[in-house]
């Protein structure tokens, strides 16, 4: 059968954005970052806008049981993409601006500081209505980090599910068939 | 060892695609001693590049040349790039199917007779039976060895099937087993049994799982009869003046184009792809493609009614462990029109892990309900609806009127509506998966549209009559002798089971017509 992706448009440079989330490309590209900083090119993301976009992910894939490290993970490849690439950087930091922007009209705080989550739900919901709103920031978020988020192979445990199974000898003696409450 | 065959060589017979209908064919022909080139479009690789990863070997397997859809099938919505989930390396979609393995039945090849006229569709019964497949049947089966059949035993009952079976009871179904698998349930043909990996769809790296990659094809290349020559994309296929087709165009992995002539050409890219050639095979000859007079090249494109029931327990499944797709109900696979639509669906598992579940479950929605529902991941069990869907001449793949891919070449277009039978089937099959997970407690039902297509059938179908078919019983093309449609392309109905031993049995089939019709030098 078929299961991955076909919920997102899909396109060769989405692919490689989301193969990119692997641990070691993320360090890679963090180096990459900071040696441009250093070197004056484009700027990547300020700390302030990657803390909104933990929490604006937070917000779209609530998971208690998972702390924000796994978050702030999930969004390191945009972060790694706006090092490179000057027009996703505009659009992520006009998205986060927009969203602070009305956040603050609502309640004098950034969205990250709303404590109410039906505040910042009802925020990310005009996100998706309001002409106002950069149109691509929702999907650039939602399609890369729905994939970093639960890609995570930490993740897993947490939610019940083992992984690889093939360099354990599959399932076959470790309960395939242990179910007894039926 | 391997063969190596001269682009000049013309007594070869060059089959276009490797998966489960050209794979089959070559080694089918090997055995008999024609020789053939395997002109494969994707890589070829091995069982220890499988990685248990699904988001890595989905781009490293899949089809991803662009593409387009349209039509108002729900795939044209959530995935307009992507319509067809298949594969584009040695082996094709073989390194990835589920390993279903069921033969269709004596009504679904004769759908015009039994379902009569449904208006919107154009049924056509097959121009073969089901008891002239049966031995072809037998052969495909044991070739793959099929659990359930000849004596092979079936594999035993994981968790995720334990929970389908549970509630097939309660619903009063009495046909639900572990499914007839194309997988070993014990060592066989120089092949592991299954060790319950739950990654069959990432490529079995036990090789339990038939796949042409590690049998026909090697099978074949040892005969010193085939050369598989993988990254080699066709482009054209050539014909001479009297309308016989002489070789093919491809581009290899440099992009260099080289031509190999051919006594005979044999077309298994898939339903998408093999119209595709025919119709950017057009010529002063044949201006409406390749082998299309009756102008159905294309048309009549079945993809399945699909769609996936997920259910939420109190208590842990762990749908991920085990066989896949190892687990059927298939009571509603009849046909009985008191439930309000022609032709009949199947009921088979369909685990996912963690990732893709939680990438897929609800297509772009976000928030407290769409995490309660991964939060639940491991209790929860999935199933799988297939079902019959009806050939439509307006449901077609056509060449792109703009774009083009990185030979120039027009792309293809996939264009599906729903069938209003298609749609009172699929609701008939979510509302009874509904029922069967709450007949043994499901506290919460989720229902999961349609994924991209991995059955493609119909773009080139069957027919005795080539006013409304584009090959006849044997998968030769009407207007073109020493051409050879030789995938699902061929099928006439859909069936409403999986079509990949189908393929195979009819590539063993045509493999035995080509061989006869060689040796009385009628091709």
């Amino acid at each position: 059968m078929k299961l991955l992706h076909w919920t997102r448009r899909f396109s060769r440079r989405g692919f490689l954005t989301r193969s990119a989330a692997t641990a070691a490309a993320v360090a890679a590209s963090r180096g990459a970052v900071l040696a441009r900083a250093q070197e004056g090119g484009p700027r990547s993301l300020r700390t302030e806008e990657v803390r909104t976009l933990v929490r604006f992910t937070r917000d779209l894939f609530p998971h208690d049981r998972l702390d924000d490290s796994f978050y702030q993970r999930a969004v390191q490849p945009l972060d790694e993409e706006a090092a490179k690439d000057g027009a996703t950087l505009e659009l992520l930091a006009l998205g986060v601006s927009r969203l602070n922007e009305w956040a603050q009209l609502g309640g004098g705080k950034a969205y990250a500081d709303v404590e109410d989550e039906s505040k910042r739900v009802a925020l990310i919901q005009r996100l998706q209505l309001d002409p106002s709103a950069p149109a691509d920031f929702f999907h650039k978020v939602y399609n890369t980090t729905i994939v970093s988020l639960y890609n995570q192979p930490e993740v897993w445990p947490r939610f019940g599910y083992e992984g690889p199974s093939s360099a354990e000898g599959g399932y076959l003696h470790r309960g395939f068939d242990d179910l007894h409450w039926l | 060892m391997p063969a190596k065959f001269d682009l000049n060589d013309s007594s070869v017979v060059v089959i276009i695609g490797s998966g489960a209908g050209g794979g089959t064919l070559a080694n089918e022909l090997a055995q008999k001693g024609i020789s053939s080139v395997v002109l494969e479009a994707g890589k070829r690789i091995e069982i220890s590049d499988f990685r248990n990863d699904e988001d890595a070997m989905f781009g490293l397997f899949t089809w991803l040349d662009p593409r387009t859809a349209s039509g108002s099938w729900y795939v044209a919505q959530t995935s307009p790039d992507l319509p067809a989930w298949i594969c584009k390396l040695v082996g094709g979609t073989t390194v990835h199917w589920g390993a279903c393995a069921l033969r269709f039945q004596e009504h679904e090849f004769k759908t015009r007779t039994r379902y009569g006229s449904v208006t919107g569709a154009n049924l056509l019964d097959w121009p073969i039976e089901l008891k002239a497949m049966e031995p072809y049947y037998d052969r495909a089966e044991l070739k793959m060895g099929v659990t359930g059949t000849h004596g092979i035993p079936r594999l035993p009952v994981s968790n995720h099937g334990k929970v389908l079976f549970a509630g097939a009871k309660k619903m009063g179904y009495t046909q639900f087993m572990t499914t007839n698998m194309a997988i070993n349930s014990v060592p066989r043909d120089g092949r592991a049994q299954c060790q319950q990996t739950g990654f069959c769809i990432q490529g079995c790296t036990f090789a339990a799982k038939w796949s042409t990659l590690y049998t026909e094809l090697p099978r074949a290349e040892a005969t010193g009869r085939t050369e598989v020559r993988p990254e080699s994309q066709v482009l054209h296929i050539e014909h001479d003046n009297s309308g016989k087709v002489t070789g093919v165009v491809y581009a290899d992995r440099t992009s260099a184009i080289s031509r190999q002539r051919a006594r005979l050409v044999a077309v298994a890219g898939n339903a998408i792809e093999t119209p595709r050639l025919l119709l950017n095979s057009s010529s002063s000859l044949f201006p409406q493609g390749l082998a299309n007079s009756s102008g159905q090249v294309g048309k009549n494109y079945m993809r399945h009614m699909t769609s996936t029931v997920f259910a939420i327990f109190d208590r842990p499944v762990h749908m991920y462990r085990g066989t896949a797709q190892s687990g059927i109900v298939m009571d509603e696979a009849r046909l009985d029109t008191q439930r309000g639509f022609v032709g009949g669906y199947q009921m088979e598992l369909l685990p996912q892990g963690l990732p893709s579940f939680a990438q897929n479950i609800v297509p772009n929605a976000w928030g407290r309900d769409r995490a309660s529902i991964i939060d639940n991941y491991a209790n929860i069990a999935g199933v799988w609806l297939i079902g019959e869907d009806l050939p439509r001449e307006t449901n077609r793949i056509t060449l792109h009127s703009s774009r083009k891919d990185q030979y120039g070449l027009p792309i293809p277009n996939v264009h599906s509506d729903d069938h209003p039978n298609d749609l009172v089937m699929q609701r008939h099959a979510v509302g009874q998966a509904e029922a069967l997970y709450q007949s043994i407690g499901a506290k919460r039902t989720v229902f999961r549209p349609p994924f991209p297509s991995t059955h493609n059938m119909g773009t080139a179908r069957m027919s005795d009559n080539p006013r409304d078919g584009v090959v006849n019983r044997w998968g030769q093309a009407h207007d073109v002798k020493n051409l050879f449609v030789s995938d699902g392309s061929q099928f006439t109905s859909s069936g409403g089971e999986n079509p990949t031993l189908t393929i195979v049995a009819l590539a063993i089939r045509q493999a035995e017509y080509i061989a006869d019709q060689m040796s009385r030098s009628a091709l």
